[in-house]
């Protein structure tokens, strides 16, 4: 299944607007009560003001007491407070809830300035390494264990709910659910320093069948092997930073690049996927994304950046 | 807004021209676009008409139209153009810029945008 | 009404006067307060007439300094992936926007506009302190452009003007520019109390005879709230920065969770201080709106008690929704609830204020000149910030505001409804005080339909821009979002405001004239005493004030006033003097004499701010040199106070004689004192709960207190020292030979006693093993003991100063204040020790 990014990425309806799951929904709901409330208090107010302003004195000497000030000013906002109140409180309960056994739990690690992703086990224990994508199955509810390693990061995946801060020292949890497989698109919120403008999020939905192939695909090591890119790869010390399961390359600091050729986008969420970004990519990574932590690879002759980038577009 | 504006007048602007030297049979210049959008050429090119990014890895692709040569080398054709795009290193084996995901029309649309962009 | 200090107001009655004035009163009231004329005068003034007026000037320069830097940044976005600006300057540029716009520009800007006012207002002829108002002035001055300089060398801090660590850390910010931002906000924290003691006291006890709080000005209200506010709200950002910088600096773990700090500790304290610092701005604004309203319809604020209840009840919430940042953090879900019921119940008052000013529209006849226009259009702004506000109060759809442009969008709203549009009013409105010609009208329909326009232009699509998904602080944004189009709408509205906000300056230099023998006066038909005519000095005598709205229930009140009918029609002895009243009735109770100009303040300004930026940059001799210098300054300027008086009683009118001299809880410097404690004593409570709260975090970290002989030795040592500190002020007064020596021995002791007991309890901590940069222990202990001893050390400088004063003859038993004074701090800084000690012995059970 591939769905072009741009779309995904469309602000148009506002995603907020657009919920496809249920902790999203009855947020949109919440919105749209408090646009009405906004706009007819709005009006209110600008009535009593044209009023006060301009009106005839008959009517004017109506606003003109304290009473309009107990009226309008406390007795009217304090109901009307109350009642949002209430209604917030049980949207509040029932959005946030906290997860329960038995559900699925992807652990998703910030980082500056990418998303470490880690799919556990009935256990808690990774099972699946990925980075800045997070596959889900349709039509239930997934929690998402956020964790920070270095500075404090936050994720947001409007079409899907609200966001929740990844803390150093701490972990916070975020139920999703998407009820329709698809892409939806995610964004680092808090501000992380450099270029945190530059920090996206891809959240995919698969049916339950789908969902099932795919976590066994990813489960398997990398299957190509011998090809010149993989020796390029080696010998450009590419294995220090990440990891490509079924090969010598190991490091942590980086994101896991196994599968990387499936994934939807490069960069954390800003390039479209394919030889050409991921050559462009390696050659300019910080005339692309400055500041981000993968030096630009300038050095790296024509052939060997082909290679190299094919290589890695093979590990689907 | 003007962006936008502005982005027509100058692609009007070119067609009229970019239409009479190299005429791209049945090939879309605005597709063509649409396809170096979608597939990210500008992570490697600065393109006009592309905001982002502009790559510094290829070459700059502003002017490319009145070129002598693609990459140098190549006569600059729209045949050789359309067949550059899509598998470089078919043409010019020490290239780095790999083969794209593109079909043969597909290419022709992308070849057609690059003739837009003349130097002024 | 019974007399609060035993003062017979039957004797307003005599007022005013009849017999003529004696010859050559006015002039040498005139020569007592004549205006500077060299260059250097210019620059010691300490009239509040030329320090309100520098405030406010240097308040608007900031401004508009933050106002260029938000126009670079809307150029930026104007388009998406522009490279106008690079990713870091971006990043530094919105840091210093809101950084310099909360703290160089909104708090100063409403302090500076009370220290202008409140004086006219309230009848007095200049505030208690008058030098500390022109040291705060000049320390905000000084520090507050070397701080904005920081930009022009890339050094400008760039972690948010919320400076979250651990992006703010060391490890993530290895550079000097986190440590501009803490330095930097240091001497504005220093400014702000200083102001903020300089209002309490003044509107407390500087108010015109019979001006009692039913009818004290509702501006005078607001400042007054507004100063008790600082006093609460800063001391968590002065711990919030002392805590960060000593992360920084010397690595003591406080917000590193790897040795048992926490981030979240910050948060809280920054959006304890944070929050309210909201509503720090907004009362003041508030106060003047409900000034200027009445006034431009020509009726009373209708529901004046039910405004100032609203402006008190605002400011006990805004104290309890601080954690509304930090909806999206993971805290449990009891407090969102409790902090989401608050930060609604917060809105009421607002909304009360609100229909007072309208029911005040419909009671009189509002006119649109320039003020009323901008009260009228900052109050349609401010509603819709204020129901943004309800909104992002509404937990789940906080969730997807926060962070998002749509707060970008509510906060503006907010900010420049609730204060820039009545700045704006206030600046209209009162500028004919200050000026020989008012601004122009015409000029100020233009500028006010051009700012209202452009605000709206650039900040209403900001929400939904916010709800299309962009998060706020980014430097670009990917195109093909459809957020190009709302974000060009935003950068034209934003150039508007700028052109709104240039044609003001302009005006500004074409018809601004302070400082002139006259001014336009009261054009607008202004009922409060500010309008009464004025000098340097002020009014030319005090007047009895019977209404809310004395200029216009007083009939002849400013012919009376100006021929000198009123109470202190002269200046006695050519002295500088103002009345001192009572703070509930004000009654009168003494003459207060006022400071000359002097070069001390001044050059303690100049090597505070000097100590902190110098610190900044890492030269740490120099930065040394500097304090102590600062410090010499500072004992320099108190070393004149508390001088001998010539006359025990001077005649303030119509036979009736006050003291000059009154020492004890009815001096204004025994008020003073007072708040500095409190602000002490809230930074030391904030540093207990930090302890506690990292406890409560990490409590398998916490080793045992050092052994139970030494906390007696400590807490003996202090009970000692408190004693001592508390019998000096008796001591001197009892009435016999060596009474000044005696109390001079107290509170040397008592002086010596804190110091020592500082040093017995830092070595038994030391002597554990524990150290700061241990764990969140070790740092939170010792940045307890080191406020502490700070207290001490400062309580050692004042035993010296006091021995200093003794020797040159400047202690005497009639002039207890001194003595007083010193021993009340001596004795605080014992409770705050004993307390601290305690604290980390005791708690969390360990010790015993």
């Amino acid at each position: 299944m591939t769905i072009e990014t741009p779309a995904v990425l469309s602000g148009w309806p506002p995603p907020v607007l657009d919920p496809a799951g249920p902790f999203a929904g009855p947020v949109a709901t919440v919105a749209w009560v408090l646009f009405v409330m906004g706009a007819v208090v709005l009006t209110l107010v600008l009535i009593a003001l044209g009023v006060a302003l301009f009106g005839p004195p008959r009517w004017k000497r109506r606003v003109a007491g304290e009473k309009l000030v107990w009226i309008g000013g406390l007795a009217f906002p304090v109901v009307v407070l109350t009642g949002l109140l209430i209604y917030g409180l049980s949207v509040t309960a029932r959005v946030a809830d906290a997860p329960r056994p038995g559900e699925m739990r992807v652990r998703v690690t910030g980082e500056m300035w990418w998303w470490r992703v880690a799919y556990l086990d009935d256990q808690g224990r990774e099972i699946v390494q990925d980075a800045n994508e997070v596959h889900i199955p349709a039509g239930r509810p997934v929690v998402l264990e956020l964790e920070s390693a270095d500075v404090i990061h936050s994720v947001w995946i409007p079409r899907l709910g609200g966001k929740t801060d990844m803390i150093p020292g701490r972990r916070n949890f975020m139920r999703l659910q998407a009820d329709a497989a698809g892409v939806y698109a995610g964004q680092c919120a808090e501000y992380c320093g450099g270029p945190h403008a530059l920090m996206g999020l891809v959240v995919v939905a698969h049916s339950p069948a789908d969902f099932a192939a795919w976590r066994l695909k990813q489960a398997a090591p990398a299957a190509v092997s011998g090809v010149p890119g993989a020796a390029v790869f080696t010998a450009s010390g590419c294995g220090a930073c990440h990891t490509i399961r079924g090969t010598e390359a190991n490091g942590l600091a980086g994101p896991d690049l196994t599968h990387v050729g499936s994934r939807q986008t490069l960069g954390a969420g800003i390039l479209p996927n394919n030889q050409g970004t991921m050559a462009g990519w390696i050659a300019d990574s910080q005339g692309i994304k400055p500041g981000n932590r993968m030096p630009s690879y300038s050095v790296l002759s024509g052939q060997e950046l082909r290679d190299v980038a094919a290589y890695l577009e093979s590990l689907k | 807004m003007l962006l936008a504006t502005g982005l027509c007048a100058a692609v009007t602007a070119c067609a009229d021209k970019a239409n009479a030297p190299r005429p791209l049979a049945q090939a879309d210049a605005a597709q063509g676009l649409r396809l170096i959008e979608r597939h990210g050429c500008a992570a490697c090119h600065a393109i006009p008409g592309v905001r982002w990014p502009q790559g510094r890895t290829g070459g700059d692709l502003t002017g490319v139209a009145s070129r002598p040569m693609i990459a140098g080398r190549l006569p600059n054709q729209p045949g050789v153009m359309a067949a550059f795009v899509r598998d470089a290193p078919a043409l010019l084996p020490g290239t780095g810029m790999p083969p794209m995901p593109l079909t043969d029309a597909e290419a022709r649309d992308v070849a057609a945008y690059l003739y837009t962009l003349d130097d002024d | 009404m019974t007399s609060e200090t035993g003062f017979d107001v039957d004797k307003y009655d005599r007022f005013p006067t009849t017999e003529p004035r004696p010859a050559g009163e006015l002039e040498q009231l005139e020569q007592a307060w004549c205006g500077p004329r060299t260059p250097w005068e210019w620059i010691t003034a300490t009239n509040n007439n030329i320090i309100g007026v520098y405030y406010v000037g240097a308040a608007m320069l900031f401004f508009v300094l933050a106002g260029v830097l938000a126009l670079l940044m809307r150029t930026q976005l104007a388009l998406p992936m522009t490279g106008f600006l690079a990713q870091d300057t971006y990043n530094q540029i919105f840091t210093m926007h809101g950084t310099v716009m909360m703290f160089l520009f909104a708090v100063p800007a409403v302090e500076a506009l009370g220290v202008l006012l409140l004086p006219q207002m309230l009848g007095a002829r200049d505030l208690p302190f008058p030098r500390l108002g022109a040291y705060a002035f000049w320390a905000y001055l000084i520090g507050g452009l070397a701080f904005f300089c920081s930009l022009f060398f890339g050094l400008a801090p760039d972690g948010g003007w919320f400076m979250y660590p651990p992006l703010t850390s060391m490890t993530y910010s290895p550079g000097i520019n986190a440590d501009f931002w803490l330095l930097g906000i240091g001497f504005i924290e220093i400014s702000a109390i200083a102001g903020a003691i300089e209002i309490i006291v003044g509107v407390l006890k500087t108010r015109a005879p019979g001006m009692t709080l039913d009818k004290l000005p509702v501006f005078a209200w607001a400042m007054l709230i507004f100063a008790c506010m600082i006093i609460i709200a800063f001391p968590s950002i002065i711990l919030a920065t002392l805590l960060l910088e000593l992360e920084r600096a010397l690595g003591w773990p406080f917000f590193d969770p790897l040795k048992g700090g926490d981030p979240m500790l910050w948060q809280h304290l920054f959006w304890f201080f944070g929050h309210p610092e909201v509503y720090i701005i907004f009362l003041p604004a508030a106060g003047a709106m409900s000034t200027i309203i009445p006034a431009m319809a020509r009726t009373p604020l209708v529901g004046h008690p039910l405004v100032v209840m609203a402006m008190l009840a605002t400011g006990f919430i805004s104290f309890g929704v601080w954690a509304h940042h930090m909806f999206t953090t993971g805290m449990p879900q009891i407090s969102i609830n409790y902090f989401s019921a608050a930060s609604m119940a917060v809105s009421v008052p607002a909304g009360v204020q609100v229909f007072a000013w309208i029911a005040t529209m419909a009671a009189g006849r509002m006119r649109f000149s320039t003020p009323g226009l901008f009260a009228v259009g900052g109050m349609v702004i401010f509603v819709m910030g204020g129901l943004t506000g309800v909104m992002v109060a509404m937990v789940p759809f906080d969730w997807q505001a926060h962070d998002s442009y749509f707060i970008v969008a509510h906060l503006h709203y907010v900010l420049i409804g609730g204060m820039v549009f009545p700045l704006f009013a206030a600046i209209y409105y009162w500028l004919p005080m200050s000026s020989a010609r008012p601004l122009s009208e015409s000029w100020g329909k233009w500028i006010f339909w051009l700012m209202f326009a452009g605000h709206n232009l650039a900040f209403m699509p900001m929400h939904l821009t916010g709800l299309m998904g962009m998060p706020r602080r980014v430097y670009t944004y990917l195109p093909g979002r459809g957020w190009d189009l709302p974000n060009f709408i935003s950068t034209i509205g934003a150039f508007m405001f700028g052109l709104a906000v240039l044609l003001w300056v302009i005006d500004m230099i074409r018809n601004f004239r302070p400082f002139g023998p006259r001014e336009a006066g009261n054009i607008h038909d202004g009922p409060g005493l500010e309008w009464l005519p004025s000098g340097f000095y002020s009014v030319r005598s005090i007047p009895v004030v019977k209404s809310l709205y004395p200029l216009w229930d007083q009939k002849g009140l400013a012919e009376d006033v100006a021929a000198g009918r009123y109470f202190l029609p002269g200046a006695a002895r050519g002295e500088r003097q103002t009345l001192v009243t009572s703070p509930l009735n004000a009654e009168p109770q003494y003459v207060l004499r006022i400071p000359r100009p002097s070069g001390w303040h001044l050059f303690g300004a100049v090597f505070t701010a000097g100590f902190f930026l110098i610190l900044t940059i890492q030269a740490y001799a120099a930065a040394v040199v500097s304090g102590v210098l600062a410090i010499y300054c500072i004992m320099r300027w108190c070393w004149f106070l508390d001088a001998p008086h010539t006359r025990k009683t001077t005649e303030i009118g119509a036979g009736i004689r006050v003291p000059n001299y009154v020492s004890g809880p009815s001096s204004h410097g025994w008020w003073a004192m007072v708040i500095v404690l409190i602000v002490g004593g809230m930074v030391c409570l904030l540093a207990g709960f930090s302890y506690v709260f990292l406890w409560s975090r990490r409590p398998d970290l916490w080793q045992a207190p050092p052994p139970i002989s030494s906390l007696l030795v400590s807490v003996g040592l202090l009970a000692v020292a408190g004693l001592c500190a508390l019998a000096a002020p008796r001591a001197v007064r009892v009435a016999r030979d060596g009474a000044v020596s005696a109390a001079t021995g107290l509170l040397v002791l008592a002086s010596a006693g804190v110091i020592a007991a500082s040093i017995v309890e830092g070595r038994a901590w030391w002597t554990t093993g524990l150290q700061p940069d241990f764990s969140s222990q070790g740092a939170s202990v010792y940045a307890l003991l080191s406020w502490a001893g700070t207290f001490a050390a400062i309580g050692g400088l004042m035993g010296l100063y006091v021995v200093l004063r003794r020797l040159f003859g400047r202690l005497a038993a009639e002039r207890p204040s001194t003595v007083d004074l010193i021993g009340l701090f001596l004795a605080f800084t014992a409770a705050q020790s004993i307390g601290v000690i305690l604290l980390v012995r005791l708690f969390p059970g360990s010790g015993l």
